[in-house]
């Protein structure tokens, strides 16, 4: 199987073969091979080596990650920071410090009803139908009913009060936007 | 080429080993000296073709006494003899050297452990040619692959049996037939690409079919 070296090659090996045969330990090695036997440590273990010298892969790898992810909650804050002062800068420029004076709590949509009411046998004010004969005081309430679901009354005014005003109204319930 | 090497290889493991391997697992450190100064040359030698800086050949062979000094008792004479045993120590050094320097760059090739041989006759310009030849023929060397060189450097440079590189390299004697076949191809046709050899275009053909 193995092949014959080829007659230039062979001269060639040969001519190395005899160059390496030259070779001879150098004072430094047999001076470190004495020491060795003379009992010392081994000189080359004295003298640290640069793969000792050098930072453990996984402990660079580990510094670097370290640094990263400190760089990366540095950056962070110092954007949640910015971010935190040019909302508080939009909001005093785009909102105004303190209420109008024309505010109001209550929703612009709302639609005010007059409905007619007379004290029953019990003494609860109940709603009657307008057109029927009155049997007692009628009154009007006030109900405003917004288009947020809430209800209120607004107010309770005896119909001799409002007389003129609701006599044109047929149903006696007056509807009024807001 | 095989014989003279064979017989100086028997020539070098002649001696009783196992006694210095006695008395150094038993403590005696002296048997050291004494093993270094008959295998410390040929373990130079081996690290040295395969290493690019003479001074980490150095280390390494000084690296493997400290083993054995530290640990003979790993040495197992079954296996085969202490010179083969202390090749295969240099081996995985050399690895291991290896594997270490791929992380660095390479800035030149070492070539002061070649020590050049002058014959008297020789003129300065077959010198300079000379040297120059050698110089290329070990860069083409050390541009093997490593498993290629070491084969190289055990059966070729160092002219040890087969049997006893396939003790070495832990690996069966065909494998080491078959590994030394591709790298003196490999090295046949980097040598001729440097032109220090001469190919036939027949020839060209069958190595570049073996590499």
């Amino acid at each position: 199987m193995t092949q014959t070296l080829h007659p230039q090659v062979e001269t060639l090996m040969r001519r190395f073969s005899r160059e390496l045969a030259q070779i001879s330990p150098s004072d430094d090695l047999d001076a470190r091979i004495g020491a060795l036997v003379a009992g010392n440590r081994p000189a080359r273990q004295i003298i640290p080596t640069r793969r000792s010298r050098q930072l453990p892969r996984w402990a660079a790898a580990a510094a670097v990650a370290a640094f990263a992810i400190i760089l990366g909650v540095f950056i962070g804050v110092k954007l949640e920071r910015n971010a935190q002062q040019q909302a508080t800068a939009a909001d005093a420029t785009h909102e105004p410090a303190w209420l109008p004076a024309d505010f109001s709590m209550w929703p612009a949509d709302s639609v005010a009803l007059q409905i007619p009411a007379e004290y029953s046998s019990s003494g609860t004010l109940v709603a009657v139908d307008p057109k029927a004969k009155a049997t007692g005081k009628r009154y009007w309430i006030d109900v405003i009913v917004s288009n947020d679901g809430t209800l209120r009354i607004e107010k309770v005014v005896p119909a001799e009060a409002t007389k003129n005003q609701n006599e044109g109204s047929r149903d006696g319930i007056t509807l009024q936007t807001q | 080429m095989r014989r003279t090497g064979e017989a100086a290889y028997k020539m070098r493991t002649a001696g009783d080993d196992s006694e210095h391997m006695a008395r150094l697992a038993a403590g005696d450190p002296s048997a050291l000296r004494e093993l270094y100064q008959r295998h410390g040359r040929a373990l130079l030698r081996f690290s040295s073709a395969m290493c690019r800086s003479r001074q980490a050949a150095e280390d390494l062979v000084h690296d493997t006494f400290v083993a054995l000094l530290r640990e003979p008792n790993l040495f197992d004479p079954a296996q085969g003899n202490v010179f083969g045993y202390l090749c295969g120590v240099l081996r995985h050094r050399v690895s291991r050297h290896f594997r270490h320097e791929r992380r660095l760059v390479a800035l030149e090739v070492d070539d002061e452990g070649a020590h050049q041989q002058v014959s008297p006759g020789d003129s300065p310009a077959d010198e300079i040619a000379r040297s120059e030849m050698t110089r290329a023929f070990r860069r083409a060397i050390l541009e093997l692959p490593p498993q290629h060189r070491e084969v190289i450097a055990l059966c070729d440079l160092e002219e040890l049996p087969y049997a006893t590189v396939a003790n070495i390299l832990n690996c069966p004697v065909g494998t080491v037939r078959s590994r030394l076949h591709r790298a003196r191809a490999l090295l046949t046709l980097r040598l001729a690409s440097l032109e220090l050899v001469e190919l036939s275009d027949e020839s060209l053909r069958a190595q570049e079919g073996l590499s």
